[in-house]
């Protein structure tokens, strides 16, 4: 019958224009499904709980390119934004030649809210060299002598009594790539306290580290913001975005279920 | 010679840069003062010849009008915008006010064209998916079932349609999917390892030129 | 000089390890180690994605991949600058026209180097045009657009993707079977596997990359290195279930000497 196999060769344009109407909806009227937080997101939180808001600075790697997306992005907006709520100061460094501006678009949404550079938080910029460079600057985080502002990095306020990695009281990486570098050049070595935050698809790569103690908390793109979101107190884009996800997953899984109830009656009339 | 000596400074430097990751004393500062130069030197050059080529294939289109011309013409006009605009920042770095028009179009341009070729994969995903899972046989069908459980398990519908999807879809991506992981990780691993080894002692030899 | 504490231990297992391969495949070489290599049938499909092209008159687009050949992840492009060699000869072979995309700037003089040689020792040099290995981007974003540009327009009959792929593999992929090209994925990137398998004919899986070169030359230095790679796996795994074993029963042996 014609529509058996209309249902197994369903132009994709349709499934394209169902697909961005069923996540336009919920980004206009959000359906508000409840969010579970997982451990790998309270681990993170509870760290940042835990620190002491005079005495700790924070060490931030943004490791991602803008191309990576609002998946990579959206995670340091949530950790920063609990940092700012507790007043832990923080510090960027990027091996990945974008990730300094990544960082300046949190700065900059800071400072206009009454935060000062120098003192809440620093950008040193990047660092070239991958791998040799993580090792490089974790040994002595003064091999990156000016900022991005072109301030000397002695100087900044935020980095008295920072020598090595290990001055940061926690090291949190920012990434769409592959978090063994850390572990491999400065974590294991210097028995550092970190964790990950990374896009959704390469979570599976993180969790063989995660599962082994080595990271100690892993955030996964979207749904991890979400969480981290919601462990505020503050939903917002992320949360959102969760229901359109929802919908996006419900929509694919109608579709599997046309195509292979397709194939089967049409394997069931073939007979 | 042409091969010997190209061999030769492969095997030197990788040496030094293996060493300069692992030991104390000189090395690190052979690394950090003298090879790593030498590879953004390197890279530039690279670059330079990429972009040589870019002009002559985009350039040749251009002068012959063949189909998509006008798109050469966008590409060539756009990198070498970028490329004279970026040069004249850094040979300018008090010019605040070009940093923050570069800043800006980079901010308008790029980023949300990055941003629209990632949101494509969204779109790609869903018929892909369609056309894909069909329970052909069965590891088509544990790779459905299992694709269907991931899903629900991971957006927040999931556990309101079932309250265990959450637990059955962290199952699934912490011990099965983690152990064929770990499989193909700890392979690829040993194998980089041979393939760099074979490239060190120069018995792999295709990136010098020339077939099997 | 000294080693810095926490690589003591990787740096004897390098120098242990690289004597076991180099003496395996010196003993391959002179013909006291046989190696026979199982049958991978996306490496035998090389072949006939490039005759179909040549049947169809369209044509073979390679790419090898995001990597570049400075960082740690050199050893996949590099393996994919073997597959890609072994497919210039097919293309060669079979007067099937290649287009060959790139990425990473470093890596464009040696896929033209490489492309040139195949087609000049298959007496065809004429065949090589100055588009046929073309550097499209170094931006990943820039570079999927690219060559999902490239695979529209030029109706590729045969799409071949070898090497490091990240979030745009599935662009690439679902942008072949758009247009209903054979589609052979070759990678080592585990996160970017599902999406191959879900789109392309045949996906060669994690170390199979590198067992490419020497599957398809049959040169027995390389087939003593693939027997020397699964030895080491041989051990791996032997460390793995002693470790399993005396961690469950409380010694901490293993672990403390991988850390040393």
């Amino acid at each position: 019958m014609n529509w058996i196999n209309k249902l197994q060769t369903i132009d994709r344009r349709i499934i394209y224009i169902l697909l961005l109407v069923v996540c336009a909806i919920p980004l206009v009227k959000p359906l508000g499904v409840p969010l579970q937080v997982t451990d790998m997101t309270r681990d993170v939180y509870d760290i940042i709980e835990g620190l002491e808001p005079e005495k700790d600075v924070v060490l931030l790697s943004f490791d991602y390119a803008p191309g990576a997306g609002l998946d990579a992005h959206i995670v340091p907006v949530a950790v920063v934004e609990h940092l700012a709520q507790r007043g832990i100061k923080w510090v960027s460094v990027s091996f990945n030649p974008e990730g300094p501006m990544m960082a300046d678009l949190i700065i900059k949404d800071l400072e206009s809210r009454g935060f000062k550079y120098g003192i809440d938080f620093a950008n040193l910029g990047y660092l070239a060299g991958q791998e040799t460079a993580i090792r490089l600057f974790a040994l002595d985080c003064l091999t990156i002598t000016t900022d991005t502002r072109g301030n000397k990095t002695t100087d900044l306020p935020v980095m008295q009594g920072i020598k090595t990695a290990k001055d940061f009281a926690f090291v949190h990486q920012f990434t769409s790539d592959d978090p063994a570098m850390w572990i491999r050049q400065a974590v294991d070595p210097m028995g550092l306290r970190y964790a990950v935050g990374i896009v959704t698809v390469s979570v599976p790569s993180a969790m063989p580290y995660y599962n082994s103690g080595q990271i100690k908390g892993l955030l996964g793109g979207l749904k991890a913001a979400a969480e981290y979101e919601t462990l505020l107190g503050k939903p917002g884009r992320a949360v959102a975005m969760m229901d359109a996800q929802s919908m996006a997953h419900l929509l694919i899984i109608g579709f599997i279920f046309l195509g292979n109830l397709g194939y089967f009656l049409g394997k069931k009339q073939g007979k | 010679m042409r091969k010997e000596v190209p061999m030769l400074i492969t095997f030197v430097v990788a040496i030094i840069v293996m060493l300069s990751s692992i030991t104390t004393g000189p090395l690190p500062d052979v690394f950090k003062n003298h090879i790593s130069p030498w590879m953004t030197i390197v890279s530039a050059f690279a670059v330079g010849l990429a972009s040589v080529n870019l002009t002559r294939v985009h350039g040749q289109k251009i002068s012959r009008k063949r189909d998509g011309w006008v798109y050469s013409l966008i590409l060539l006009g756009s990198m070498f915008f970028y490329g004279i605009f970026r040069s004249y920042i850094e040979i300018n770095p008090s010019n605040m006010a070009a940093a923050e028009n570069y800043a800006l179009c980079y901010n308008h341009i790029l980023s949300p064209l990055s941003s629209g070729i990632w949101a494509c994969l969204a779109f790609y995903v869903a018929s892909s998916s369609y056309r894909a899972f069909r329970a052909r046989s069965m590891e088509a069908t544990i790779l459905l079932v299992s694709a269907v459980v991931v899903m629900l398990g991971a957006a927040p519908i999931g556990a309101q349609i079932w309250s265990k999807f959450p637990a059955v879809q962290r199952w699934l991506m912490n011990v099965p999917n983690m152990t064929g992981q770990r499989g193909i990780i700890i392979g690829a691993a040993i194998g980089s390892f041979v393939t760099a080894l074979r490239v060190l002692l120069g018995i792999e030899r295709g990136h010098l030129g020339g077939t099997q | 000089m000294s080693l810095v504490e926490g690589n003591i231990f990787g740096f004897w297992m390098f120098i242990v390890i690289s004597v076991v391969a180099v003496w395996i495949m010196t003993q391959s070489k002179n013909g006291k180690f046989k190696v026979t290599l199982r049958r991978i049938n996306g490496l035998e499909a090389l072949e006939e994605a490039v005759g179909r092209a040549t049947e169809m008159g369209k044509p073979v687009h390679y790419t090898p991949g995001l990597g570049d050949i400075v960082d740690n992840k050199a050893a996949e492009t590099f393996a994919a600058m073997e597959i890609l060699t072994y497919v210039a000869d097919l293309s060669a072979k079979y007067s099937a026209e290649l287009i060959v995309t790139i990425r990473q700037p470093n890596v464009f003089p040696l896929a033209q180097e490489s492309v040139k040689q195949s087609f000049v020792a298959a007496g065809k040099p004429d065949m090589y045009q100055e588009n046929t290995v073309r550097f499209i981007s170094s931006n990943q974003d820039a570079y999927t657009s690219g060559v999902v540009g490239i695979l529209h327009r030029e109706q590729a009959a045969a799409n071949i993707m070898a090497g490091l792929f990240m979030g745009e593999s599935l662009l690439l992929a679902e942008a072949g079977a758009q247009i209903g090209a054979m589609q052979i994925a070759i990678t080592a990137s585990t996160t970017q596997l599902p999406f191959f398998v879900a789109a392309c004919d045949y996906t060669i899986i994690g170390e199979e990359l590198f067992a490419a070169g020497a599957y398809v030359s049959q040169d027995k230095v390389k087939m003593g290195g693939i027997a020397a790679q699964d030895y080491i796996k041989l051990a791996v795994m032997a460390v793995i279930v002693l470790g399993t074993i005396l961690s469950t029963s409380g010694s901490d042996f293993i672990r403390v000497l991988l850390t040393k």
